[in-house]
């Protein structure tokens, strides 16, 4: 019963942004991972997961997550997040992922972030 | 064998890992009709849902053929939910350290605990049933239908979460 999740990488003006639609669950680890690498490949230093606010994520996602932040620290990358609900948001502040990553609202506010607009965040 | 006014509602899932999104919609059906929050109810779908794939890779090895049995029990002041696996993958952990991200990052420390972590910050009593090893294991977690500020009070008062119920 496994559901696809439909992974895109795209490239704005200061960040790569992955966009991610479905659920973030054990299944989503080689779309993910194959984003990320591909991103990496091209030379991303900042990258932008960007999630659908209403789908499921679950600690195996989460997990694959962690393992981003450890390739990406390795890389000197800088790693953000949006879109994620106010409920997922308290989950990954709960399991220390915002110490990796910091989270925005939208793509939007996260590029304004990189690019110094402080009033963004 | 219920008290007048339970309402139990009674799931049986395949041991396979994404049905245990049937149970995620289950409850929050059977919470909205008991009237929790929004927030409250994302929280319970997230642990159960944690408590099902556990149950489904720990508990029945993501083996089709077996069942994990979800049974919600609906009472007036709280939602009492039981899952329950086949124990193939022998004693369940009756303790749940933080999960020690930084480790994981470093190298340090393995994956692994976080769902048992989740569940216990977002439920008011979670833990392994002790007893009946012949019918396998058995996961309890309640839900308290209080106003929220009421929720946090009781929570920091009395740490009630680490131990069996």
């Amino acid at each position: 019963m496994s559901d696809e999740i439909q992974v895109s990488v795209r490239t704005e003006s200061s960040a790569t942004v992955i966009d991610l639609v479905g659920d973030v669950t054990t299944f989503a680890e080689e779309a993910i991972n194959q984003a990320y690498q591909s991103a990496s490949s091209d030379g991303a230093i900042n990258i932008i997961f960007n999630f659908r606010e209403n789908d499921y994520i679950n600690s195996a996602g989460i997990a694959i997550l962690i393992g981003v932040v450890t390739e990406a620290r390795k890389r000197d990358q800088k790693l953000l997040m949006t879109g994620l609900s106010a409920h997922f948001q308290k989950i990954f502040r709960m399991v220390g992922l915002t110490q990796y990553a910091d989270l925005y609202p939208s793509v939007e506010e996260a590029l304004a972030s990189l690019n110094g607009d402080s009033s963004a965040a | 064998m219920h008290p007048q006014g339970n309402r139990v509602v009674e799931l049986r899932i395949p041991s396979e890992l994404g049905y245990e999104k049937i149970a995620r919609e289950a409850v929050a059906t059977v919470a909205r009709r008991l009237n929790f929050g929004e927030e409250k109810i994302e929280d319970i779908k997230t642990a159960i849902s944690e408590a099902c794939t556990n149950a489904i890779r720990y508990g029945s090895g993501s083996d089709a053929r077996m069942k994990v049995v979800v049974v919600l029990t609906a009472d007036e002041d709280k939602l009492d939910i039981l899952i329950k696996d086949p124990g193939a993958g022998g004693v369940p952990p009756l303790d749940v350290a933080i999960p020690d991200i930084n480790g994981m990052i470093e190298g340090k420390a393995r994956f692994g605990g976080m769902g048992l972590y989740i569940i216990r910050e977002l439920v008011d009593e979670a833990g392994f049933v002790e007893g009946d090893d012949e019918d396998g294991n058995q996961f309890r977690m309640v839900i308290y239908r209080v106003d929220d500020d009421e929720t946090k009070s009781e929570k920091s008062g009395s740490d009630n979460k680490g131990g069996t119920t």
